[in-house]
């Protein structure tokens, strides 16, 4: 327990040291808190100990609807015997006067034997020396009242008259401070806060953990002197295929890996030379019919490759650093393992002397920037990069290597029909793999769960 | 990628001064990746390109040349007989013209082999014979046989007892009934005439591309073998056939030569390729400084020759090597010969300097102005369902992109717009502290005259006294501080948003999205108990 005390603390001590038993509301009053501060400032002295609370019942009278008429008029036995003072009545004419009131008049003051029935006559017999309630009824007139100021028999001879009287309960709860706090010095108490006390928990705004890991791979290769290009999602089969080198009647272009686009065909795919020198490439070495219908129907980018092969047939660069980013899609069934969506980073070298070599070196730096040391090369194949390579990291998690990066220089037989001279070195692969590792996921689907336990708590450095 | 499952102690066997542990470091180096390892069995993936690895003896031939243990070319050695030919009917040239085979005699034929024989014919099928169109093989119990064959066509009524089968089916029986059958029938399409494959008693051998005939059935005590290759293109069935040659022989089966001939039929020749490599483009390209003995020394670990022609190293390539193209593929072949684990990486600095995109840049400003406002930053799909887009949402679909047979119910169209997958995601969040605030910047498509795809930014807020101006408030600082562009709402009314509540975002003068408060019977869909106020705005037009 901490011994610094709020504001609100010590004036309620302050209080309780000058009137030793008070209510909440007499608190109020006297430290001119909030009802709000005072019950808050209860609640914390009472966990301390610094205070007793003593909760109480306290019994209040109103008076019902029969009481506040008998208020007004006077009870009905009373307003029978004033009748009565100046000689015997009529029945008939009591019951006219009286109302709804002769009957319970007539009962009370005969079982009271303050009258006699003669015939069709009433008249005084006894005349009493007070009638029993009605000093009560004075007393309490419209206020609630506490039994404390009344007289119990009364109470009790009207709580059983229907709708004299209704009985309120009140709990009070009475603060005093407790032994051990009696002698407090509000004045010698440590000033500021309680410091150790438990506090809420804050959301702020956070950026996508996965976003931030495309961040920081775009900003590696910007270091790295590589400038961003962006592409389109939806591309004809021309540049996500055919201008790969990928046949047309190739197992990657079937339907059950590929998003195909229901009905929309691509009316301007390409140049006129670049449709006839790509599909020549794909007679000579393919030894095929290439169908121009194939290559206008739209699909869902399937690499970035697409649009770093547009990029570079349309410009054509002698020495050049450039990558992509963005989403590709798969027509996979989702797994822990497998989206039909995810990110892919994509980087080219285009320059006289670029070599196998080079392509090794970028990597080997990227990995080691995003902090991954033990990498190894395997050869691999992919049908528009000749030689190919894959990385090879080491999972120290897992404890074993996994595929990371494909790469490769880009096939005469895909740069030379689009009049590209230079060698190409290429590389891509999955951002989403990355992150996971960054992030020990197991679940590549956390990342699009948008599961906000998730994205306000996870942190970020691992 | 294909899968095969082999045997350490046979490829130890077949390839002979090997250890394990070598043998399974040395495996990705051909361009194998080991799947999995357990005790004596080992599953490696193969790269389609390479159908040769498809069996242990393919892959022993290729991993004698990476260790030394052989090197060089392996020279097909088919003896010349006049015993076997096949001739060709003009009338297949409709259906599947060409045929082309071999004979192999004398290897050991156990289940082992058979298995494995049986697994190379599947991959060469789906591969290279896209799906047995290409081309299709049919390896046959020579004797079996009776010499000379014919092959032609006949119609769908011909019977005959088809491979597993006891008894006899006619064509049209089989391509309804059998599995293979439905599975290739339509290969034939509806021409009334079917190949066919007999020998000179008028048994059927094979009825191509579908099934052979069962008299022919390979067994464990087969001694020789007949293996027929079809195809729509000559020059194909002869690659898939010489794969198969070369496996066979190094199964240790003598091969023979069968003549084949009629309607452009010839027999095949397995002719080695010649193609000229310069040394230049191989240091070039590799970053190496090569001598030309050293490439040729390489390119033998390959299973290939080279001999030094001029300033070029003039390269032998079998035919079974037929994913070699051109000079570019024999660099590679260079690189796994001088071994991929020995070049060391080079870094050469950027003549360049390095930019982000200009949209990116814009993107991440917005970005930082929305966490500054406490949002969380989701990330959706964008290729989502029609319950999300439009059913539970309240949105008409206009002209939505969809995809074609997808695996996946939630991924069935593109997105039009990102605030209702906010809204979604509110719903998974239910039991989470609120306010809660999030945001999204990501592509949307439309479908116009073309597929257009633009750049949107949605946000959401939802707590208990969420309110229209807080939305507008925050949209409007955030365009102000990121862009110092002034925004404007003008009444609109859409089905996504409470009437009333809903308005048209406008940027000098341009309608750019909508704002307002999310309609309750959308809130009810999500179970989502708390105001919830949106925005979403298109950047491509007005700020990108």
């Amino acid at each position: 327990m901490s011994q610094v005390l709020h504001e609100i603390e010590k004036k309620i001590i302050s209080s309780l040291k000058i009137n030793e038993n008070q209510t909440p509301e007499q608190l109020e009053e006297s430290t001119k808190l909030s009802s709000d501060q005072i019950r808050r400032g209860i609640e914390w002295l009472r966990l301390k100990e610094i205070i007793n609370v003593n909760e109480t019942q306290k019994i209040f009278y109103r008076l019902g609807k029969n009481g506040l008429e008998s208020l007004e008029n006077g009870l009905p036995e009373k307003r029978l015997l004033q009748l009565l003072f100046d000689g015997p009545r009529n029945i008939t004419d009591l019951q006219k006067e009286l109302g709804p009131v002769f009957g319970p008049s007539i009962g009370l003051a005969r079982k009271n034997n303050w009258i006699e029935t003669n015939n069709n006559e009433i008249s005084l017999k006894n005349k009493p020396d007070k009638i029993p309630g009605e000093k009560t009824i004075e007393i309490i007139q419209k206020e609630k009242t506490s039994i404390d100021v009344l007289d119990k028999t009364e109470i009790e001879y009207l709580q059983k008259r229907p709708d004299f009287l209704e009985e309120e309960i009140e709990k009070i709860k009475e603060i005093s401070l407790s032994e051990s706090s009696k002698n407090i010095q509000v004045s010698e108490l440590p000033v500021g806060i309680d410091v150790e006390a438990k506090v809420p928990q804050t959301f702020m705004g956070r950026t996508h953990p996965l976003k931030d890991t495309i961040d920081e791979i775009r900003e590696i290769f910007v270091t790295l002197g590589f400038s961003e290009i962006i592409g389109n999602m939806t591309q004809s089969s021309f540049w996500n295929f055919d201008a790969l080198f990928t046949p047309q009647d190739h197992p990657a272009r079937e339907m059950q890996d590929t998003f195909y686009l229901d009905g929309i065909l691509s009316k301007k795919i390409a140049t006129p030379e670049q449709i006839k020198k790509v599909s020549a490439s794909h007679k000579n070495n393919w030894k095929y019919s290439w169908d121009i219908r194939e290559s206008q129907k739209m699909v869902l980018r399937t690499h970035t490759t697409c649009v770093t092969i547009k990029h570079l047939a349309e410009t054509k660069p002698d020495e050049a650093r450039f990558f992509s980013l963005g989403r590709v899609f798969r027509n996979e069934k989702v797994s822990y393992k497998h989206l039909v969506e995810f990110n892919q980073i994509e980087g080219v070298v285009i320059g006289k002397d670029a070599t196998l070599r080079n392509l090794m070196g970028i990597q080997r730096e990227f990995y080691k920037r995003i902090g991954i040391t033990k990498i190894k090369f395997w050869p691999t194949f992919f049908p528009y990069t000749e030689p190919s390579l894959q990385t090879m990291v080491y999972n120290d998690r897992l404890g074993k290597w996994v595929e990371l990066f494909g790469m490769g220089i880009f096939r005469p037989e895909v740069t030379k029909p689009l009049g590209i001279t230079k060698p190409v070195l290429a590389w891509g692969g999955g951002i989403e793999r990355i992150a996971m590792l960054k992030y020990g996921l197991d679940d590549v689907r956390e990342f699009y769960n948008n599961n906000l336990d998730w994205l306000r708590n996870v942190p970020k450095c691992q | 990628m294909p899968v095969v499952e082999l045997s350490f102690k046979n490829l130890q066997k077949l390839i002979g001064k090997v250890s394990k542990k070598q043998l399974s470091d040395n495996l990705p180096f051909l361009g194998l990746d080991i799947e999995s390892e357990e005790n004596d069995s080992i599953r490696i993936e193969y790269s389609p390109n390479r159908p040769d690895f498809s069996t242990d003896f393919g892959i022993a031939l290729g991993m004698q040349g990476l260790l030394g243990i052989k090197t060089g070319i392996l020279k097909l050695k088919i003896t010349n007989s006049k015993n076997y030919s096949i001739t060709v009917k003009n009338d297949v040239s409709k259906v599947r013209p060409f045929v082309t085979g071999i004979i192999a005699k004398g290897g050991k034929i156990d289940d082992q082999i058979i298995k494995q024989f049986m697994a190379m014919q599947e991959d060469l099928h789906f591969g290279i014979g896209r799906q047995r169109k290409k081309s299709s093989i049919g390896i046959h119990d020579l004797d079996k046989i009776q010499f000379p064959l014919i092959y032609t066509t006949t119609s769908r009524t011909h019977k005959f007892i088809p491979l597993n089968a006891k008894s006899e089916s006619s064509i049209t029986q089989i391509l309804e009934s059998t599995q293979v059958g439905k599975d290739y029938g339509h290969l034939l399409a509806n021409s009334q005439k079917v190949p066919i494959i007999l020998d000179s008693n008028n048994q059927t051998v094979s009825f191509p591309p579908i099934i052979n005939g069962s008299i022919t059935t390979v067994l464990p005590k087969t001694k020789n073998l007949f293996v027929e290759v079809t195809g729509i293109n000559k020059e194909e069935a002869e690659n898939m056939l010489a794969i198969v040659a070369t496996i066979l022989q190094s199964a240790g089966f003598s091969l023979e030569s069968i003549n084949i001939s009629g309607a452009k039929n010839s027999s095949p020749k397995f002719l080695e390729r010649k193609i000229l490599l310069d040394p230049l483009l191989v240091n070039q390209i590799l970053g190496l400084d090569l001598n030309t003995s050293k490439i040729i020394s390489c390119l033998k670990k390959c299973r290939l020759d080279g001999v030094l022609k001029g300033k070029k190293i003039q390269c032998t390539i079998p035919a079974y090597r037929f994913d070699i193209f051109g000079e570019m593929d024999l660099v590679e072949e260079v690189a796994l010969g001088y071994g991929i684990q020995n070049l060391t990486p080079t870094l050469t600095p950027s003549q360049t300097i390095g930019q982000t995109n200009l949209i990116s840049e814009k993107i991440k400003l917005l970005t930082n102005s929305m966490v500054g406002f406490g949002f969380i930053e989701a990330l959706n799909s964008s290729l989502t369902s029609k319950r999300i887009l439009y059913d539970n949402s309240n949105r008409i679909d206009s002209l939505s992109l969809s995809v074609l047979d997808s695996k996946s119910l939630e991924h069935t169209i593109l997105r039009d717009s990102i605030l209702p997958q906010l809204i979604e995601n509110l719903s998974r969040n239910i039991h989470e502290p609120y306010p809660q605030k999030i945001f999204e910047t990501g592509t949307v498509f439309l479908s116009r005259k073309e597929i257009d795809e633009e750049f949107n930014f949605a946000g959401i807020v939802a707590h208990q006294d969420a309110n229209y101006s807080e939305m507008k408030s925050i949209l409007q600082s955030a365009l102000k501080t990121s862009f110092d562009l002034d925004i404007e709402t003008k009444t609109n009314s859409e089905p996504l948003f409470e009437d009333g509540y809903c308005a048209n975002i406008t940027i000098k003068n341009n309608s750019v999205g909508l704002i307002g408060k999310i309609n309750s019977k959308v809130l009810e869909n999500y179970k989502i108990r708390v105001p919830v106020m949106g925005f979403e705005i298109s950047l491509s037009n007005s700020i990108l």
